[in-house]
């Protein structure tokens, strides 16, 4: 059992500063560092690995301070966002150099069972760009997990992957965590990957610690305007533009004295049907097509919702009527810019 | 829409006159080479082969040659090994000193070398101290080598090292790799190719030069490690057979100087081919 411990970790890259972070990554779980491009998740990550100096804090391995290491002393499988593989060796050379470099005895023997776990066996003879994209994901791994790292820190694994190699890098991931027990420590942008194979989760904004804690509970975080688009809530209103639309639909009140700095209106707080009259009426003011059905744009008083309908049909068009309503109990509160 | 579409009724003239240009210019790489092989024949290729003072230039030369592209590649190797990683003051005055001797005629190559290591100053006088002889010595030769063409070295040695992967470098690191085992299993062999043409170029550049020879060691008189008789490079003598037999003669011995010429181009392209197959897939077909 391995057990990673980052304690007030802060990274610079030239006057970016990323932490502090403090984190546990335990065997047989996996931790994502998420957050959009430029929020400092490589360079932490980076800083982990041993690739770029620490300003402060301490990073152990089961309890032995690491972070005056050189990288090929700390003991991480540490993986690239273009994966570092070696175009001049082949796939077997490639899974076999970590044992190749410490002359372990049978390293082609011990190279051969991730050549085989990772079905990479009629590829073994061929070299690197060779390959397509998810086999030289599944080399990378093979190599990774040949030179039995005490864990895996990989920079967005699924980057650069169509569906069927995302979906079958993520089976082996998920294979990897349960039947290995090894711990893995992944950076990514989306947080699709994050929900699909992370406990834990860190939330990174402009070097910040936006969010941390499990995975589960990424969804009822509090949100500020980061968060709340970065989690894919798209009807986000500030305060001044509650204020500007007048007698709304959403709940001015809540807004008085030290309230919040806006509303979150999360789409299962949204009902809609078709209507011409009556009360709550909206209207279609565009309509467009998405992977998983159609997202209509609401407009009702000064304020425009957004809502997905799931039907591969649809029958309305843009300036029709529908009834909107809203579950105020479901609202949620948009803090202050840069709190969490 | 490319050029080749259909309703580009201007194509086709521009593909031929981009024919008839580039046709053009590997006629003139060519003709020439063609030219001296016809005018030279089988026989004056046999009279220079046959020449005992020619076959010592040219042995004389390959060892020269070979000790400056040594020289070469133990300078130049580090010098494009760190234009290429790192990053410092003064980086882009060093890469353009690195071009001066690419541009400055080589007659005055050799007449500023004669200066700088003539024994009547401080610094000549302390290089002759140590026991090198220069002029009209082997040392002189290596010497007009390695300024003329060690450049190709830096600059292509520069290119290759650019080139390597530099997550790839990490990744090895991460796995285990010393900074000089890193070097050694990723960097070095990735840059290898670049490295072999960098040396090409500059062995040929240096087996071709006549200019600084002129001034600088025009006779090559016995000194460690060439112990023959008193010669020439085969650029020089060469260019007496021109000067004092006529063009025949000339024309015999420079046809015998190309074929090794090409004979050592040949045994690095095989090489090339044989030894970094990983170079003719992918992303480096």
């Amino acid at each position: 059992m391995t057990d990673i411990r980052l304690s007030e970790v802060v990274v610079d890259r030239d006057r970016f500063r990323v932490g502090p972070v403090d984190l546990e990554i335990r065997s047989g779980s996996a931790t994502v560092l998420l957050g959009p491009s430029g929020a400092g998740k490589t360079s932490l990550l980076r800083g982990i690995a041993g690739f770029l100096p620490l300003r402060q804090g301490a990073v152990r391995v089961d309890g032995t301070a690491v972070e005056q290491s050189p990288p090929e002393r700390r003991g991480f499988g540490f993986v690239p966002p273009g994966l570092g593989l070696f175009p001049h060796r082949r796939v077997r050379q490639n899974v076999s150099y970590p044992l190749d470099l410490r002359g372990t005895p049978n390293a082609r023997a011990r190279a051969q069972r991730w050549i085989e776990h990772f079905e990479l066996s009629e590829l073994a003879e061929r070299y690197p760009p060779q390959l397509s994209s998810g086999q030289r994901q599944r080399v990378a791994m093979a190599r990774a997990l040949a030179g039995e790292p005490r864990a895996l820190l990989w920079d967005e694994p699924l980057a650069a992957l169509d569906v069927e190699s995302r979906d079958v890098l993520l089976r082996l991931l998920r294979e990897l965590i349960e039947a290995e027990g090894i711990p893995l420590l992944l950076v990514t942008h989306d947080p699709a990957t994050a929900f699909a194979l992370a406990s834990n989760v860190v939330v990174l904004e402009e070097g910040r610690v936006r969010f941390q804690g499990a995975v589960t509970a990424l969804p009822h975080a509090p949100l500020n305007r980061f968060m709340a688009r970065f989690l894919g809530f798209e009807n986000l209103f500030s305060r001044e533009e509650l204020l500007a639309a007048g007698d709304g639909p959403l709940p001015r009140a809540l807004l008085g004295g030290a309230g919040p700095s806006g509303i979150v209106v999360p789409e299962d707080a949204l009902s809609w049907t078709a209507a011409s009259s009556g009360n709550n009426l909206a209207y279609i003011t565009s309509v467009r097509w998405a992977p998983r059905g159609w997202i209509l744009t609401l407009r009702q008083g000064a304020l425009a919702f957004y809502v997905h309908s799931p039907s591969d049909s649809l029958h309305l068009r843009v300036g029709d009527a529908v009834r909107l309503d809203l579950d105020r109990t479901r609202l949620r509160p948009l803090t202050a810019e840069g709190a969490s | 829409m490319t050029s080749d579409t259909v309703g580009d009724r201007g194509a086709p003239a521009r593909r031929a006159l981009g024919a008839v240009l580039a046709t053009s210019l590997i006629g003139l790489f060519v003709l020439p080479i063609v030219a001296l092989f016809l005018y030279a024949g089988y026989g004056n290729v046999a009279t220079a082969a046959g020449s005992a003072g020619f076959r010592t230039a040219l042995s004389f030369t390959l060892l020269a040659s070979g000790i400056a592209v040594c020289f070469g590649i133990l300078l130049g190797v580090p010098l494009g090994y760190i234009l290429a990683r790192y990053r410092f003051p003064g980086r882009s005055i060093v890469e353009s000193i690195v071009l001066v001797p690419v541009m400055i005629p080589h007659l005055i190559v050799g007449i500023a070398l004669l200066v700088l290591f003539a024994p009547t100053n401080p610094f000549g006088a302390w290089v002759a101290g140590l026991g090198i002889p220069i002029f009209d010595a082997i040392w002189g030769v290596v010497l007009v080598m390695v300024y003329v063409g060690a450049s190709y070295i830096v600059l292509t040695s520069e290119l290759a090292f650019r080139s390597v992967d530099g997550e790839a470098i990490e990744a090895a690191r991460s796995l285990g790799a010393s900074p000089i085992e890193a070097f050694a299993t990723v960097t070095l062999p990735q840059a290898f190719r670049g490295i072999v043409t960098g040396s090409l170029l500059m062995w040929a550049r240096g087996v071709s030069e006549v200019g600084g020879f002129l001034i600088l060691a025009y006779a090559i008189y016995p000194s460690f490690p060439y112990g023959g008789p008193v010669t020439n490079t085969a650029s020089v003598y060469i260019y007496n057979l021109y000067s004092t037999t006529g063009v025949q003669a000339a024309a015999g011995a420079s046809a015998l100087l190309v074929l090794v010429a090409l004979a050592v181009f040949v045994v690095v392209r095989l090489f090339d081919r044989t030894g970094m197959a990983w170079t003719k897939v992918g992303w480096f077909a």
